[in-house]
Protein backbone atom coordinates (compact mmCIF):
# COMPACT_ATOMS: atom_id res chain seq x y z
CA UNK A 1 0.00 0.00 0.00
CA UNK A 2 1.42 3.30 -1.00
CA UNK A 3 -0.50 5.18 1.68
CA UNK A 4 1.64 3.96 4.51
CA UNK A 5 4.88 5.13 3.02
CA UNK A 6 3.88 8.75 2.91
CA UNK A 7 1.58 8.93 5.87
CA UNK A 8 3.92 10.60 8.33
CA UNK A 9 6.17 12.76 6.25
CA UNK A 10 5.36 15.21 3.53
CA UNK A 11 6.97 14.43 0.21
CA UNK A 12 9.98 16.62 -0.56
CA UNK A 13 8.40 18.39 -3.46
CA UNK A 14 4.88 19.65 -3.37
CA UNK A 15 2.74 19.27 -6.47
CA UNK A 16 -0.33 20.94 -5.08
CA UNK A 17 -0.08 24.69 -4.79
CA UNK A 18 -1.48 26.15 -1.60
CA UNK A 19 -0.84 28.81 0.97
CA UNK A 20 1.14 27.55 3.94
CA UNK A 21 1.42 28.78 7.48
CA UNK A 22 5.01 28.92 8.75
CA UNK A 23 5.91 25.76 10.63
CA UNK A 24 6.06 25.86 14.39
CA UNK A 25 9.38 24.81 15.89
CA UNK A 26 9.02 21.21 17.02
CA UNK A 27 10.35 19.48 20.05
CA UNK A 28 11.16 15.83 19.55
CA UNK A 29 9.21 13.40 21.73
CA UNK A 30 11.72 10.61 21.22
CA UNK A 31 13.54 11.32 24.53
CA UNK A 32 10.25 10.82 26.36
CA UNK A 33 9.81 7.58 24.45
CA UNK A 34 13.24 6.39 25.57
CA UNK A 35 12.42 7.41 29.13
CA UNK A 36 9.18 5.46 28.89
CA UNK A 37 11.05 2.34 27.78
CA UNK A 38 12.93 2.52 31.09
CA UNK A 39 9.70 2.88 33.03
CA UNK A 40 8.10 -0.04 31.18
CA UNK A 41 11.10 -2.27 31.92
CA UNK A 42 11.01 -1.25 35.59
CA UNK A 43 7.31 -2.12 35.72
CA UNK A 44 8.11 -5.42 34.03
CA UNK A 45 10.63 -6.22 36.75
CA UNK A 46 8.04 -5.28 39.35
CA UNK A 47 5.48 -7.67 37.81
CA UNK A 48 8.15 -10.36 37.47
CA UNK A 49 8.68 -10.04 41.21
CA UNK A 50 5.01 -10.86 41.76
CA UNK A 51 4.89 -13.71 39.26
CA UNK A 52 6.42 -14.47 35.89
CA UNK A 53 2.92 -15.06 34.52
CA UNK A 54 2.00 -11.47 35.31
CA UNK A 55 5.17 -10.19 33.62
CA UNK A 56 4.30 -12.23 30.52
CA UNK A 57 0.82 -10.70 30.40
CA UNK A 58 2.50 -7.29 30.64
CA UNK A 59 4.77 -8.03 27.67
CA UNK A 60 1.87 -9.29 25.57
CA UNK A 61 -0.20 -6.22 26.42
CA UNK A 62 2.64 -3.92 25.38
CA UNK A 63 3.10 -5.84 22.14
CA UNK A 64 -0.60 -5.76 21.27
CA UNK A 65 -0.85 -2.04 22.05
CA UNK A 66 2.27 -1.21 20.09
CA UNK A 67 1.18 -3.22 17.03
CA UNK A 68 -2.38 -1.86 17.10
CA UNK A 69 -1.11 1.73 17.17
CA UNK A 70 1.73 1.29 14.68
CA UNK A 71 -0.48 -0.31 12.07
CA UNK A 72 -3.57 1.82 12.95
CA UNK A 73 -5.37 -1.51 13.21
CA UNK A 74 -9.01 -1.03 14.06
CA UNK A 75 -11.54 -3.83 14.42
CA UNK A 76 -14.30 -1.24 14.54
CA UNK A 77 -13.31 0.11 11.14
CA UNK A 78 -13.43 -3.39 9.66
CA UNK A 79 -17.18 -3.43 10.30
CA UNK A 80 -17.92 0.28 10.04
CA UNK A 81 -16.03 1.37 6.93
CA UNK A 82 -17.92 -0.97 4.59
CA UNK A 83 -21.14 0.58 5.95
CA UNK A 84 -19.98 4.20 5.71
CA UNK A 85 -17.38 4.72 3.01
CA UNK A 86 -17.35 1.35 1.27
CA UNK A 87 -13.65 0.83 2.00
CA UNK A 88 -12.74 -2.73 2.95
CA UNK A 89 -8.94 -2.76 3.20
CA UNK A 90 -9.05 -3.16 6.98
CA UNK A 91 -11.83 -5.76 6.71
CA UNK A 92 -9.57 -7.83 4.49
CA UNK A 93 -6.67 -7.46 6.94
CA UNK A 94 -8.88 -8.79 9.75
CA UNK A 95 -9.71 -11.82 7.57
CA UNK A 96 -5.98 -12.41 7.09
CA UNK A 97 -5.52 -12.29 10.86
CA UNK A 98 -8.35 -14.79 11.38
CA UNK A 99 -6.89 -17.15 8.78
CA UNK A 100 -3.38 -17.12 10.30
CA UNK A 101 -4.68 -17.46 13.85
CA UNK A 102 -6.92 -20.40 12.86
CA UNK A 103 -3.91 -22.29 11.57
CA UNK A 104 -1.83 -21.57 14.67
CA UNK A 105 -4.60 -22.41 17.12
CA UNK A 106 -5.40 -25.61 15.21
CA UNK A 107 -1.82 -26.78 15.71
CA UNK A 108 -1.90 -26.02 19.42
CA UNK A 109 -5.34 -27.59 19.92
CA UNK A 110 -4.43 -30.78 18.07
CA UNK A 111 -1.10 -30.93 19.90
CA UNK A 112 -2.90 -30.70 23.25
CA UNK A 113 -4.81 -33.87 22.42
CA UNK A 114 -8.28 -32.55 23.14
CA UNK A 115 -7.59 -30.75 26.43
CA UNK A 116 -7.92 -27.31 24.78
CA UNK A 117 -10.66 -28.12 22.29
CA UNK A 118 -13.29 -25.93 23.93
CA UNK A 119 -10.94 -23.03 24.77
CA UNK A 120 -12.28 -19.85 23.20
CA UNK A 121 -15.52 -21.51 22.09
CA UNK A 122 -18.55 -19.44 23.05
CA UNK A 123 -22.20 -20.47 23.35
CA UNK A 124 -24.40 -19.33 20.47
CA UNK A 125 -27.40 -18.01 22.31
CA UNK A 126 -29.74 -15.06 22.55
CA UNK A 127 -27.38 -13.04 24.81
CA UNK A 128 -24.63 -13.22 22.20
CA UNK A 129 -26.96 -12.02 19.44
CA UNK A 130 -28.35 -9.14 21.49
CA UNK A 131 -24.88 -8.36 22.78
CA UNK A 132 -23.43 -8.34 19.28
CA UNK A 133 -25.92 -5.78 18.00
CA UNK A 134 -25.61 -3.57 21.10
CA UNK A 135 -21.82 -3.77 21.00
CA UNK A 136 -21.78 -2.99 17.28
CA UNK A 137 -23.83 0.17 17.73
CA UNK A 138 -21.72 1.27 20.69
CA UNK A 139 -18.35 0.85 19.02
CA UNK A 140 -19.32 2.91 15.97
CA UNK A 141 -20.74 5.73 18.07
CA UNK A 142 -17.78 5.79 20.48
CA UNK A 143 -15.21 5.59 17.68
CA UNK A 144 -13.45 2.45 18.82
CA UNK A 145 -14.06 -0.98 20.29
CA UNK A 146 -12.48 -2.35 23.44
CA UNK A 147 -8.90 -2.75 22.21
CA UNK A 148 -9.23 0.42 20.13
CA UNK A 149 -10.52 2.47 23.05
CA UNK A 150 -7.71 1.33 25.35
CA UNK A 151 -5.17 2.03 22.61
CA UNK A 152 -6.55 5.51 21.96
CA UNK A 153 -6.43 6.34 25.66
CA UNK A 154 -2.70 5.69 25.33
CA UNK A 155 -2.62 7.96 22.29
CA UNK A 156 -4.07 10.82 24.32
CA UNK A 157 -7.75 10.92 23.38
CA UNK A 158 -9.76 12.49 26.21
CA UNK A 159 -13.01 11.38 24.55
CA UNK A 160 -11.90 7.76 24.71
CA UNK A 161 -10.91 8.11 28.37
CA UNK A 162 -14.50 9.05 29.08
CA UNK A 163 -15.72 6.23 26.89
CA UNK A 164 -13.46 3.75 28.73
CA UNK A 165 -14.90 4.80 32.08
CA UNK A 166 -18.43 4.18 30.85
CA UNK A 167 -17.28 0.97 29.17
CA UNK A 168 -16.30 -0.21 32.66
CA UNK A 169 -19.62 0.94 34.13
CA UNK A 170 -21.49 -0.81 31.32
CA UNK A 171 -19.46 -3.97 31.90
CA UNK A 172 -20.49 -4.05 35.54
CA UNK A 173 -24.11 -3.46 34.57
CA UNK A 174 -23.88 -6.20 31.95
CA UNK A 175 -22.22 -8.58 34.41
CA UNK A 176 -25.05 -7.98 36.86
CA UNK A 177 -27.79 -8.57 34.28
CA UNK A 178 -25.95 -11.53 32.83
CA UNK A 179 -26.01 -13.33 36.18
CA UNK A 180 -29.52 -12.21 37.05
CA UNK A 181 -31.28 -12.67 33.74
CA UNK A 182 -29.44 -13.46 30.50
CA UNK A 183 -27.53 -16.50 31.72
CA UNK A 184 -30.60 -18.71 31.56
CA UNK A 185 -30.69 -18.38 27.77
CA UNK A 186 -27.18 -19.77 27.59
CA UNK A 187 -27.97 -22.99 29.48
CA UNK A 188 -29.18 -24.77 26.37
CA UNK A 189 -27.27 -22.69 23.84
CA UNK A 190 -24.94 -24.79 21.68
CA UNK A 191 -21.18 -24.37 21.99
CA UNK A 192 -20.02 -25.48 18.59
CA UNK A 193 -16.38 -26.33 18.01
CA UNK A 194 -16.34 -26.89 14.26
CA UNK A 195 -13.88 -29.82 14.16
CA UNK A 196 -16.08 -31.70 16.71
CA UNK A 197 -19.28 -30.93 14.88
CA UNK A 198 -18.24 -31.84 11.34
CA UNK A 199 -14.69 -33.22 11.52
CA UNK A 200 -11.49 -31.43 10.57
CA UNK A 201 -11.94 -31.76 6.81
CA UNK A 202 -15.29 -30.00 6.68
CA UNK A 203 -14.23 -27.59 9.41
CA UNK A 204 -11.39 -26.41 7.19
CA UNK A 205 -13.72 -26.19 4.20
CA UNK A 206 -16.28 -24.15 6.18
CA UNK A 207 -13.81 -21.87 7.98
CA UNK A 208 -11.66 -21.01 4.98
CA UNK A 209 -14.66 -21.06 2.67
CA UNK A 210 -16.30 -18.32 4.74
CA UNK A 211 -13.05 -16.34 4.94
CA UNK A 212 -12.58 -16.55 1.17
CA UNK A 213 -16.20 -15.67 0.42
CA UNK A 214 -16.15 -12.60 2.65
CA UNK A 215 -12.77 -11.60 1.22
CA UNK A 216 -14.06 -11.72 -2.35
CA UNK A 217 -17.27 -9.97 -1.36
CA UNK A 218 -15.18 -7.25 0.32
CA UNK A 219 -13.15 -6.66 -2.85
CA UNK A 220 -16.32 -6.46 -4.96
CA UNK A 221 -18.03 -4.21 -2.42
CA UNK A 222 -15.19 -1.69 -2.48
CA UNK A 223 -15.06 -1.74 -6.27
CA UNK A 224 -18.76 -1.03 -6.41
CA UNK A 225 -18.72 1.71 -3.75
CA UNK A 226 -15.39 3.38 -4.46
CA UNK A 227 -14.57 2.23 -7.97
CA UNK A 228 -11.17 0.92 -6.91
CA UNK A 229 -9.71 -2.16 -5.26
CA UNK A 230 -6.80 -0.39 -3.68
CA UNK B 1 -8.90 27.64 -8.11
CA UNK B 2 -10.19 28.00 -4.60
CA UNK B 3 -8.77 26.86 -1.31
CA UNK B 4 -11.09 25.32 1.29
CA UNK B 5 -10.34 24.37 4.86
CA UNK B 6 -11.84 21.78 7.16
CA UNK B 7 -11.14 21.59 10.86
CA UNK B 8 -11.26 18.02 12.17
CA UNK B 9 -9.12 18.52 15.27
CA UNK B 10 -10.21 16.33 18.15
CA UNK B 11 -12.54 14.28 15.97
CA UNK B 12 -12.42 10.49 16.10
CA UNK B 13 -13.03 8.13 13.19
CA UNK B 14 -15.01 8.14 11.02
CA UNK B 15 -16.05 11.78 11.45
CA UNK B 16 -13.04 13.28 9.58
CA UNK B 17 -13.61 10.99 6.60
CA UNK B 18 -17.35 11.69 6.35
CA UNK B 19 -16.79 15.44 6.67
CA UNK B 20 -14.10 15.34 4.00
CA UNK B 21 -16.34 13.40 1.63
CA UNK B 22 -19.19 15.87 2.11
CA UNK B 23 -16.94 18.87 1.65
CA UNK B 24 -15.34 17.48 -1.51
CA UNK B 25 -18.75 16.89 -3.07
CA UNK B 26 -19.53 20.59 -3.00
CA UNK B 27 -16.19 21.68 -4.44
CA UNK B 28 -15.36 22.52 -8.03
CA UNK B 29 -12.75 20.65 -10.07
CA UNK B 30 -9.34 22.19 -9.43
CA UNK B 31 -10.19 23.30 -5.91
CA UNK B 32 -7.95 22.33 -3.03
CA UNK B 33 -9.13 21.17 0.40
CA UNK B 34 -6.94 21.32 3.47
CA UNK B 35 -8.09 19.05 6.29
CA UNK B 36 -6.63 19.78 9.72
CA UNK B 37 -6.40 16.53 11.63
CA UNK B 38 -4.90 15.16 14.85
CA UNK B 39 -6.13 11.56 14.69
CA UNK B 40 -3.47 9.10 13.57
CA UNK B 41 -6.01 6.69 12.06
CA UNK B 42 -7.66 9.42 10.01
CA UNK B 43 -4.28 10.35 8.55
CA UNK B 44 -4.38 6.90 7.04
CA UNK B 45 -8.00 6.50 5.99
CA UNK B 46 -8.70 9.98 4.60
CA UNK B 47 -5.78 9.89 2.11
CA UNK B 48 -6.64 6.27 1.33
CA UNK B 49 -10.16 7.25 0.37
CA UNK B 50 -9.00 10.29 -1.61
CA UNK B 51 -6.59 8.13 -3.62
CA UNK B 52 -9.34 5.65 -4.51
CA UNK B 53 -11.15 8.64 -6.00
CA UNK B 54 -8.07 9.49 -8.04
CA UNK B 55 -7.44 12.83 -6.32
CA UNK B 56 -3.98 14.23 -5.62
CA UNK B 57 -3.14 13.92 -1.96
CA UNK B 58 -0.35 15.30 0.18
CA UNK B 59 0.24 15.00 3.89
CA UNK B 60 1.94 17.78 5.77
CA UNK B 61 3.39 17.34 9.25
CA UNK B 62 2.27 20.46 11.06
CA UNK B 63 3.20 19.61 14.62
CA UNK B 64 3.59 16.59 16.87
CA UNK B 65 0.45 14.59 16.28
CA UNK B 66 -1.03 17.20 13.93
CA UNK B 67 -1.33 16.94 10.20
CA UNK B 68 -2.71 18.82 7.22
CA UNK B 69 -4.09 16.63 4.50
CA UNK B 70 -4.11 18.50 1.22
CA UNK B 71 -6.49 17.12 -1.38
CA UNK B 72 -6.80 18.45 -4.90
CA UNK B 73 -10.07 17.69 -6.66
CA UNK B 74 -8.74 16.64 -10.02
CA UNK B 75 -11.96 15.46 -11.61
CA UNK C 1 20.12 17.60 21.99
CA UNK C 2 16.79 18.31 20.35
CA UNK C 3 18.54 18.45 16.99
CA UNK C 4 20.05 15.03 17.50
CA UNK C 5 16.62 13.48 18.03
CA UNK C 6 15.16 15.43 15.14
CA UNK C 7 17.83 14.04 12.84
CA UNK C 8 17.28 10.59 14.30
CA UNK C 9 13.59 10.87 13.43
CA UNK C 10 14.56 11.59 9.83
CA UNK C 11 16.90 8.61 9.60
CA UNK C 12 15.42 6.16 7.11
CA UNK C 13 16.13 3.09 9.24
CA UNK C 14 14.59 4.70 12.30
CA UNK C 15 11.54 5.62 10.26
CA UNK C 16 11.11 2.10 8.89
CA UNK C 17 11.70 0.46 12.24
CA UNK C 18 9.96 2.73 14.69
CA UNK C 19 7.86 5.50 13.24
CA UNK C 20 6.23 4.96 9.85
CA UNK C 21 2.85 3.27 10.07
CA UNK C 22 2.79 -0.41 9.22
CA UNK C 23 0.31 -1.63 6.64
CA UNK C 24 -2.92 -3.18 7.89
CA UNK C 25 -1.81 -6.59 6.66
CA UNK C 26 1.53 -6.31 8.48
CA UNK C 27 -0.45 -5.45 11.62
CA UNK C 28 -2.69 -8.47 11.03
CA UNK C 29 0.28 -10.83 10.70
CA UNK C 30 2.00 -9.48 13.83
CA UNK C 31 -1.18 -9.55 15.92
CA UNK C 32 -1.80 -13.13 14.82
CA UNK C 33 1.71 -14.26 15.78
CA UNK C 34 1.37 -12.76 19.26
CA UNK C 35 -2.15 -14.14 19.56
CA UNK C 36 -0.89 -17.65 18.75
CA UNK C 37 2.02 -17.34 21.20
CA UNK C 38 -0.46 -16.10 23.82
CA UNK C 39 -2.63 -19.17 23.31
CA UNK C 40 0.37 -21.49 23.46
CA UNK C 41 1.59 -19.99 26.74
CA UNK C 42 -1.64 -19.31 28.63
CA UNK C 43 -3.90 -21.99 27.09
CA UNK C 44 -6.39 -19.22 26.45
CA UNK C 45 -6.68 -16.55 23.78
CA UNK C 46 -6.47 -12.79 24.07
CA UNK C 47 -9.40 -10.92 25.59
CA UNK C 48 -9.96 -7.34 26.67
CA UNK C 49 -13.37 -6.79 28.20
CA UNK C 50 -13.43 -9.54 30.82
CA UNK C 51 -11.09 -7.43 32.95
CA UNK C 52 -13.40 -4.42 32.57
CA UNK C 53 -16.08 -6.21 34.60
CA UNK C 54 -13.53 -6.66 37.38
CA UNK C 55 -12.56 -2.98 37.15
CA UNK C 56 -16.24 -2.16 37.50
CA UNK C 57 -16.55 -4.41 40.54
CA UNK C 58 -13.52 -2.80 42.19
CA UNK C 59 -14.82 0.71 41.53
CA UNK C 60 -18.20 -0.37 42.87
CA UNK C 61 -16.54 -1.68 46.02
CA UNK C 62 -14.68 1.62 46.41
CA UNK C 63 -17.99 3.47 46.65
CA UNK C 64 -19.36 0.91 49.10
CA UNK C 65 -21.01 -1.52 46.69
CA UNK C 66 -21.04 -5.28 47.07
CA UNK C 67 -20.97 -7.83 44.25
CA UNK C 68 -20.51 -10.96 46.38
CA UNK C 69 -24.03 -12.24 45.73
CA UNK C 70 -23.98 -11.59 41.98
CA UNK C 71 -24.27 -14.72 39.89
CA UNK C 72 -21.65 -13.45 37.43
CA UNK C 73 -18.90 -13.25 40.06
CA UNK C 74 -19.93 -16.45 41.89
CA UNK C 75 -17.31 -18.81 40.44
CA UNK C 76 -14.24 -19.57 42.54
CA UNK C 77 -11.83 -18.23 39.93
CA UNK C 78 -13.65 -14.90 39.60
CA UNK C 79 -13.80 -14.57 43.38
CA UNK C 80 -10.09 -15.16 43.57
CA UNK C 81 -9.41 -12.52 40.89
CA UNK C 82 -11.57 -9.98 42.69
CA UNK C 83 -9.79 -10.64 45.98
CA UNK C 84 -6.36 -10.44 44.35
CA UNK C 85 -6.93 -6.90 43.13
CA UNK C 86 -5.86 -5.01 40.00
CA UNK C 87 -2.12 -5.64 40.29
CA UNK C 88 -2.54 -9.42 40.45
CA UNK C 89 -5.00 -9.75 37.56
CA UNK C 90 -3.28 -10.77 34.33
CA UNK C 91 -6.12 -9.44 32.17
CA UNK C 92 -5.91 -6.02 33.81
CA UNK C 93 -2.14 -5.88 33.42
CA UNK C 94 -2.48 -6.86 29.77
CA UNK C 95 -4.94 -3.99 29.20
CA UNK C 96 -2.58 -1.61 30.96
CA UNK C 97 0.10 -2.89 28.62
CA UNK C 98 -2.02 -2.07 25.56
CA UNK C 99 -2.36 1.49 26.81
CA UNK C 100 1.37 1.92 27.42
CA UNK C 101 2.34 0.08 24.24
CA UNK C 102 0.26 2.54 22.22
CA UNK C 103 1.74 5.47 24.15
CA UNK C 104 5.26 4.20 23.45
CA UNK C 105 4.47 3.86 19.76
CA UNK C 106 3.21 7.45 19.48
CA UNK C 107 6.11 8.88 21.49
CA UNK C 108 8.77 7.10 19.44
CA UNK C 109 7.09 8.44 16.31
CA UNK C 110 6.98 11.87 17.99
CA UNK C 111 3.23 12.12 17.41
CA UNK C 112 1.76 12.32 20.88
CA UNK C 113 -0.87 14.96 21.50
CA UNK C 114 -3.57 15.26 24.13
CA UNK C 115 -6.77 15.45 22.14
CA UNK C 116 -9.40 17.39 24.03
CA UNK C 117 -13.13 16.93 23.75
CA UNK C 118 -14.51 19.89 21.85
CA UNK C 119 -18.23 19.29 21.51
CA UNK C 120 -21.06 18.07 23.71
CA UNK C 121 -22.03 15.48 21.10
CA UNK C 122 -18.66 13.79 21.68
CA UNK C 123 -19.43 13.50 25.39
CA UNK C 124 -22.82 11.97 24.65
CA UNK C 125 -21.29 9.60 22.10
CA UNK C 126 -18.55 8.50 24.50
CA UNK C 127 -21.00 7.84 27.34
CA UNK C 128 -23.63 6.07 25.24
CA UNK C 129 -21.11 4.13 23.19
CA UNK C 130 -19.12 3.12 26.25
CA UNK C 131 -22.19 1.89 28.13
CA UNK C 132 -23.48 -0.06 25.13
CA UNK C 133 -20.11 -1.69 24.47
CA UNK C 134 -19.71 -2.67 28.12
CA UNK C 135 -23.20 -4.14 28.36
CA UNK C 136 -23.01 -5.86 24.98
CA UNK C 137 -19.60 -7.36 25.61
CA UNK C 138 -20.75 -9.00 28.84
CA UNK C 139 -23.77 -10.55 27.10
CA UNK C 140 -21.66 -11.79 24.20
CA UNK C 141 -18.83 -12.96 26.46
CA UNK C 142 -16.30 -10.76 24.73
CA UNK C 143 -15.67 -7.96 22.27
CA UNK C 144 -14.05 -7.80 18.86
CA UNK C 145 -11.12 -9.59 20.41
CA UNK C 146 -12.57 -12.25 22.74
CA UNK C 147 -15.82 -13.04 20.93
CA UNK C 148 -14.54 -12.43 17.41
CA UNK C 149 -10.77 -12.68 16.85
CA UNK C 150 -10.06 -15.30 19.53
CA UNK C 151 -13.32 -17.22 18.98
CA UNK C 152 -12.79 -17.42 15.23
CA UNK C 153 -9.18 -18.46 15.65
CA UNK C 154 -10.46 -21.15 18.04
CA UNK C 155 -12.69 -22.63 15.30
CA UNK C 156 -15.80 -21.65 17.22
CA UNK C 157 -18.89 -21.20 15.07
CA UNK C 158 -19.99 -18.51 17.53
CA UNK C 159 -17.43 -16.11 16.04
CA UNK C 160 -19.19 -15.98 12.67
CA UNK C 161 -22.61 -15.60 14.28
CA UNK C 162 -21.28 -12.80 16.48
CA UNK C 163 -19.75 -11.11 13.42
CA UNK C 164 -23.08 -11.19 11.60
CA UNK C 165 -24.96 -9.61 14.49
CA UNK C 166 -22.23 -7.07 15.06
CA UNK C 167 -22.41 -6.05 11.41
CA UNK C 168 -26.11 -5.32 11.95
CA UNK C 169 -25.15 -3.22 14.96
CA UNK C 170 -22.40 -1.43 13.04
CA UNK C 171 -24.87 -0.59 10.27
CA UNK C 172 -27.39 0.84 12.74
CA UNK C 173 -24.56 2.65 14.53
CA UNK C 174 -23.35 4.19 11.27
CA UNK C 175 -26.82 5.56 10.55
CA UNK C 176 -27.10 6.97 14.08
CA UNK C 177 -23.62 8.46 13.87
CA UNK C 178 -24.20 10.33 10.62
CA UNK C 179 -27.57 11.54 11.87
CA UNK C 180 -26.85 12.60 15.45
CA UNK C 181 -23.13 12.66 16.15
CA UNK C 182 -21.62 14.60 13.28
Amino acid sequence: MSTSQEATSAPPTSRISRSRAPKKPKKSQIPFGILLVGVLIALGIFFQGKSSELATYWVFGLAFGYILQRSRFCFTASFRDPCISGGTSITRAVLVAIAITSIGFAGIKIGAGGALDMAGVNPIGLPMMVGGVVFGIGMVIAGGCASGTVMRVGEGFVMQMLSLFFFVVGSLWGAHDMGAFWDKFNVNAPRIYLPHAVGWFWAVVIQFGIILMIYMAAVKWQEKKLGSRE
Amino acid sequence: MQEHELDCMGEACPVPLIKTQKKMEGMAVGDVLIVHIDHSCAVKNVPEWARTQGYNVEIDDVDDGEWDIVIEKTK
Amino acid sequence: MNNFFKNLAKNEFYKKLLSEPLTYVAGAVLLSLFQIAHFAIFKSGWGVTGAFANWGAWLFQLVGGDVSDWGYFASASRQKTLEGGFLNDGGSIRNLGIMFGALLSTLLASQFKLKQIKALRQVVAAILGGLMMGYGARLANGCNIGALFTALGSWSLSGWVFAAFMLVGAYIGSKLLTKFFM
